[in-house]
This record gives structure tokens, sequence and C-alpha cells, in this order.
């Protein structure tokens, strides 16, 4: 398309949502530069659009009522219908590692939404690293891929640390349910198939406090700490002292990456 | 051809189901209904959904069928009364978090104007502007053509604006 082409609504509308192509992106950020109200209205809908997320991300915070976490598994109390291979999920979650998916559902529905940040660390630690099919959403292979996509959603410039030295690869990563706004982890694994998982959420506002802090929650040691407007959370069932010593490689290559970023 | 569906992301999805009912119905009791009607649905289908794919946008076209084919008398009504009503929908609007004395005012007021949108306006803005999905998925999970969702997301956004700009709050300075 040429750049001399008028500037269509509908493509004045996709580019405020990101959602135009790159090459005609370019042509109409350059009719934006010439004509500022064409550049005041895309600032408008990306206004709306804060505004908007604003008004109604606060509702994912809520806590969810039982009948649906139990719909959420196939089956329903009104009896209407039923899915009987659940009685098959059911006993996996007794004989499987720890608290599964269907334990992490109960609990935060007990605990009520919010859970502390070490907790749901622990939790999304369990409910992924024992899935041995479907771990993260997207794999190593692709990791830039996988890091910008989840920068994308948290609005933060992520960095996957590198724990080859300490003996762990990176698997991949997913987004993951946060208490307000969703949480990236990273997940890694070492040579005897244990896994330990990174979790980043951004929080608010900036914190001077990055003091390194131990949990243990359901089997699982956290580390975790809050570095300027990110909380991170180290997650494994692995020794404390090995823990921290990867939790500081950890703080030591994203202190690193962000001075590099400055 | 899966057996089962991921508990997990099916888990994770929730609040975004829970919220789109909520913009659908603008009741919190049926949209909790209309949740549970969607994945009992998502249950018996669940050979449908293609493995690897976006269990969110294929949960939100579900339940778009559901309300479309179950709701669709509760619906009129609702758009109805939208559009008459100056408060536009009543429970289920509230803002749950404890958020400051005039992030409250901001947030109320921006919930409300969502509000006394038509139902058709209300699911696309949301589906694009809080959701972020993409146009192309947006007009499969609603079943119609692209160039229906870029028109009636540009009126919504319209109206939205002409509201804020009758309203003397100071919703411009959200971010």
């Amino acid at each position: 398309m040429s750049a001399n082409l008028p500037v269509h609504d509908d493509e004045l509308q996709a580019y405020a949502d990101n959602q135009l192509g790159s090459a005609r992106a370019e042509d109409v950020a350059a009719a934006l530069a010439r004509e500022p109200l064409l550049a005041a209205r895309v600032a408008e809908i990306r206004r709306q659009n804060a505004a908007l997320r604003d008004a109604f991300d606060p509702w994912l915070a809520e806590a969810l009522p039982r009948k649906l976490l139990w719909a959420a598994t196939g089956r329903s109390l009104r009896g209407r219908w039923r899915w009987q291979p659940w009685a098959a999920l059911a006993a996996s979650v007794v004989l499987g590692v720890g608290v599964g998916w269907f334990g992490r559902g109960e609990m935060l529905q007990l605990a009520g939404m919010p859970v502390t940040f070490p907790r749901q660390a622990a939790l999304t630690h369990v409910l992924y690293a024992s899935d041995a099919n479907r771990p993260v959403e997207v794999w190593a292979a692709e990791e830039q891929r996988l890091v910008s996509w989840l920068s994308k959603r948290l609005g933060y410039s992520l960095h996957a640390p590198d724990l080859n030295t300490v003996g762990f690869a990176l698997v991949g990563g997913r987004l993951v349910a946060g208490n307000e706004k969703p949480g990236a982890l990273f997940m890694y694994e070492n040579a005897d198939r244990q896994r330990i998982s990174l979790l980043v959420r951004k929080d608010g506002s900036p914190s001077r406090e990055t003091a390194f802090r131990y949990a243990f929650e359901d089997g699982v040691g956290v580390f975790y700490w809050i570095d300027d407007v990110c909380g991170y959370a180290l997650s494994g069932r692995i020794d404390r002292g090995q823990l921290l010593a990867i939790a500081r490689v950890v703080y030591g290559q994203l202190a690193a990456a962000e001075a590099a970023a400055k | 051809m899966p057996e089962t569906l991921p508990h997990p992301d099916l888990v994770a999805a929730l609040p975004r189901l829970r919220r789109y009912a909520r913009v659908l119905t603008g009741d919190l009791h049926r949209a909790d209904d209309l949740v549970q009607d969607t994945l009992a649905r998502a249950w018996e289908k669940r050979r449908l959904w293609q493995a690897g794919s976006d269990l969110r946008a294929w949960l939100f076209t579900i339940m778009h069928n559901v309300h479309v084919n179950q709701y669709s008398m509760r619906q009129r009504e609702f758009a109805q009364a939208s559009l008459d009503a100056d408060e536009g929908p009543a429970a289920g609007w509230e803002i749950p978090v404890r958020a400051t004395q005039s992030d409250r005012v901001e947030l109320a007021e921006v919930l409300a104007q969502v509000g006394r949108l038509p139902v058709e306006q209300r699911e696309v803005l949301i589906l694009a502007a809080v959701e972020e999905l993409r146009y192309e998925e947006i007009a499969e999970v609603l079943g119609v053509p692209i160039g229906t969702v870029m028109s009636r997301l540009s009126r919504a956004r319209d109206k939205l604006r002409r509201m804020n700009a009758e309203t003397p709050s100071p919703l411009k300075v959200v971010r």
C-alpha cells in the first residue's frame, strides 16, 4: 500500500489497537506525525482502552464460586449431566505429586483471593511443574517469541535468566493468572528432571525492598524478592541452600540485564 | 482429538469467562449460570477443541452461542433496558476492589457508561479493548463478518466518547 493513500477509519482503529500489519502501520505512523488530528484520535482510543482495562480488570481478582470451579472440572453440582472420567482424574490427584490443579482451585477458593505472592508462586509451581506434557505454553526453542510475548502481556521488558551454569535448562514459559494482573512463569529443568520455576509479576509502584525472603508452602520452597516494580519468586522442591544459590544467580542476571538496558 | 480439556488452562480462564458473562448479562447471578452452562457445553464438545489452539477464544465462542440460544429473551430485555435507562444494568457492575476514593468515581463512571451501550457494542468493545482479542478472533466468537466487528467497535467508542464529553467528571486523567 502506498504511503499517500488516505488513512481509513478502520485502519486508525486497528493501529490504535496494535492490530495493523507492520507495513501499513508505518504509513499510518507517518500520517499521524503529519496530522495532529489523527494522532489525537489514536491517543483518545488508547486512553479509552486503558480506562476500560482499569475499570474491568479488578473483576478478575474476585473469588470464584465453588460451583464454577467444579464445573471447570467437567462436573456439575446441578447434576444435569456428568462427565464420568473425572473419577480417574481425582485418583490422579490423590496419587499425583502433592497438590494438583484441583487442590489449587479449592485452596484458592478457601483462602479467598488474593493469596500471598509466595503462596501463589508455590501453587503455580506445583500446578505446572507436575504437568508432564504441557508445563509451558511456549517452549524454550522459541525463547525470543516467549520473552517478547510475556513482556507485552506484563507491560514490562522481561528477561529469561540463563541457569545452565547451575545445571538448569529453560523449558519454556507461560502466562499465569495472578491476583489482579497476570504473571509470567519461566520453567527450568535439570538432568534429574527436577523442575524449578521463576514467577514474575509486575507491581504498581516501585519498591526499594530487595531482601530475599524464604517461604515453605505445601512442600515447595520459595525464595522471593521485590526489585523496583517487579516481584520475583523462585520455587522448587529442592534443597533450600541450592535454591538460594540459584536465586542469587537469577538476581544477579536480572540486575545485569537491567543495568544494560539503562 | 483430545479426550479431555487442559484443566489448569480452563481454571485459569475462569475469571475472564466470568467477566465476559457479566458483560453479556449485566448481572452476577445470571453470569455465573452462563459460565456454568458454557463449561458444561465445553466439556460436551471437548472433542471439537483443537489442542494447542486458543482455549480462551474457543470458550468465548461457546459462551456467546449459549447466551444467544438460551438467553436471547433476557438479552433483548437487557439491551432494551440499557438503551432507555439512565443507570444501565444494576447488579453486578459494582467495583469489587478497594480503590481510592477518586479512582472509584472514575472506574464506576466507566462501568456505568459501558453498561449504557447496547449489548452487541458492549461485547465487541470488551473483547477488543479489554481482552485484546484480534478482530478476526472476535468475528469468529460472535459469528459475524469482520467489517461488522469494526463498525460496532467504532460506534461503541464514539458513544463512549460522547458520554465522556457530557460528563463533568475527570475521566480524561485515568492514565
